[in-house]
């Protein structure tokens, strides 16, 4: 009885840990993948600006 | 009062499509008499226990029911633009939720009538026992069941997963009223007399049903801005 | 500043857990009637408690964001609701395997399991419901009507499931009972990895507010990119 009590706090312990674990982890992917997504859309963004910059600039001239 | 009056015309326009068609009736109380079948294969139907659980399965069916009718209650105001018609008019927002509301739980008593009658003859159970307290028990908590569906039917109206989204949003939140009407159908079932213990569920239907009416008022213009 | 403060914080609650566990596992001896298993309560009840706690304040957060109509109370508040459901699961998780060796079963009807599955499932509606909403200022309005919703039928869950079962042990701590029912050591430690785990709660809600910022961020730049 004794060893199973304690394997089933260590299993306790570790469910814990494991769901708290699996949590950061997906937070970090996300943090990740949001990243990734603003340099990208920050690129579409200035290309755009500077495309429609180009595009002023050309009936000025 | 001028509110109330309008929550009624929309109750009595949303009720009058529906009786043209019926097909909300329809549906939901063929998918009554369907889930009443099904549970008769779940447990023996003649056994003593189903006077028992007789409470929990008849309010569960109420439940499931429910979810197809409040997920037409909104719905129908898709096509044509009708839904952003209702929102610009001159109709607040509070009585355009109570008179959904209110057509609800026309729609959703006319379906516990039928179910009831089927669950009698299916489970050979006496429910003509205590008509009144029975009728007071379903329409305080069909009510508290129409507005919660009124409200999410307008929260997630818009959404594409609508009619998987309003079901797992709105049990959980039913679950109190969904235990106190349970406790006090099955007393009413067994024909004992009504102790505190009942009466305590009796208050929490009320308590429930005040405070979801007041907090669907409340938040009327919130949820229903476009 | 912000990355500061969450690292500060976990390296605070690191050290104050290290020290707990140290107590728990070396200093604290075997419950008398429990055994080894009755350790769990260090993280099972902070893990309830965080949770709850955590649910009143996105409720609090929600009816900021419904009355100022500012998009950060959003964010706060959807923070918030995922890290105490990520909270709740853990309570309800280390309950469960603590029951089975306790009780002898993984799972009970009892009114505080009950209750704190209702809980989950009302926020993890929460949850579903923002994925499902693509627009922000929709988002926002829908699940801060949501949350108040479901906060205040959190208080009418607990109590009805209260008085239709009962089986969990009852109140132990001292705030509750006056006193008597736990050994005053065990109790300090727990009220001590309760510190330990809200910070924890906390850095994880300020990572995820900041993704959040970034989303919003994103979403405004795509906007400007299709504008031009």
């Amino acid at each position: 009885m004794d060893a199973r009590n304690f394997t089933f706090m260590f299993y306790g312990f570790l469910a814990a840990w494991l769901i708290v674990l699996l949590y950061v982890i997906s937070l970090a992917r996300r943090g990740a993948r949001l990243k990734k997504e603003l340099e990208q859309v920050k690129q579409l963004a200035g290309a755009g600006r500077s495309g429609e910059q180009a595009r002023i600039e050309d009936r000025i001239r | 009062m001028r509110s109330l009056a309008q929550a009624f015309s929309v109750a009595k326009k949303d009720l009058a499509i529906e009786l043209r068609t019926k097909e909300s009736l329809n549906a939901a109380g063929a998918f009554a008499v369907v889930i009443l079948l099904l549970f008769s294969f779940a447990f023996d139907p003649d056994a003593n226990a189903t006077r028992e659980l007789g409470g929990g399965l008849l309010w569960l069916v109420f439940a499931f029911a429910g979810a197809l009718v409040f997920n037409r209650s909104f719905a129908r105001e898709l096509p044509n633009e009708c839904l952003d018609t209702l929102l610009s008019s001159a109709i607040s927002g509070a009585s355009l939720l109570l008179g959904k509301a209110l057509a609800n739980l026309a729609l959703l008593i006319a379906v516990e009538l039928v179910s009831i009658v089927v669950f009698g003859i299916f489970y050979n159970v006496r429910w003509w026992l205590r008509p009144f307290e029975l009728a007071a028990v379903c329409v305080l908590a069909t009510w508290g069941i129409a507005i919660v569906g009124a409200v999410f039917g307008a929260l997630t109206v818009n959404l594409r997963l609508r009619e998987l989204m309003l079901p797992v949003i709105i049990y959980p939140l039913l679950i109190p009223l969904l235990i106190a009407a349970i406790e006090i159908t099955n007393a009413l079932f067994s024909n004992q007399p009504l102790s505190a213990y009942e009466l305590l569920w009796g208050r929490v239907l009320a308590v429930f049903d005040i405070v979801f009416t007041v907090l669907a008022m409340a938040l009327a213009e919130t949820i229903l801005v476009n | 500043m912000r990355e500061k403060l969450v690292i500060g914080l976990a390296v605070a609650a690191g050290l104050l857990l290290a020290y707990n566990l140290y107590h728990i596992f070396l200093v604290l001896p075997d419950e008398a009637l429990q055994g080894a298993i009755y350790r769990i309560i260090f993280f099972h009840v902070p893990a309830a408690i965080t949770g709850m706690t955590g649910y009143f304040v996105a409720l609090l957060l929600s009816v900021a964001y419904l009355s100022f109509g500012n998009l950060r109370y959003d964010s706060l508040a959807a923070s918030v609701v995922e890290v105490s459901v990520v909270f709740s699961m853990v309570n309800i998780v280390t309950g469960s395997i603590w029951a089975r060796i306790i009780w002898g079963i993984w799972w009970t009807w009892d009114y505080r399991l009950t209750s704190a599955l209702v809980c989950v499932l009302i926020f993890s509606g929460y949850l579903m419901l923002r994925r499902a909403i693509d627009e922000p200022t929709q988002r926002a309005r829908l699940s801060a009507a949501l949350c108040v919703f479901g906060c205040i039928d959190v208080v009418i869950v607990w109590k009805s499931i209260e008085w239709f079962r009962t089986q969990h042990p009852g109140p132990v701590l001292s705030i509750r009972t006056g006193g008597g029912h736990i050994d005053p050591a065990m109790e300090r430690l727990l009220y001590l990895n309760f510190v330990a785990i809200l910070m924890i709660a906390v850095a994880l809600v300020l990572i995820r507010t900041r993704q959040e910022a970034t989303a919003r961020e994103i979403d405004s730049l795509r906007r400007m990119a299709n504008a031009v």
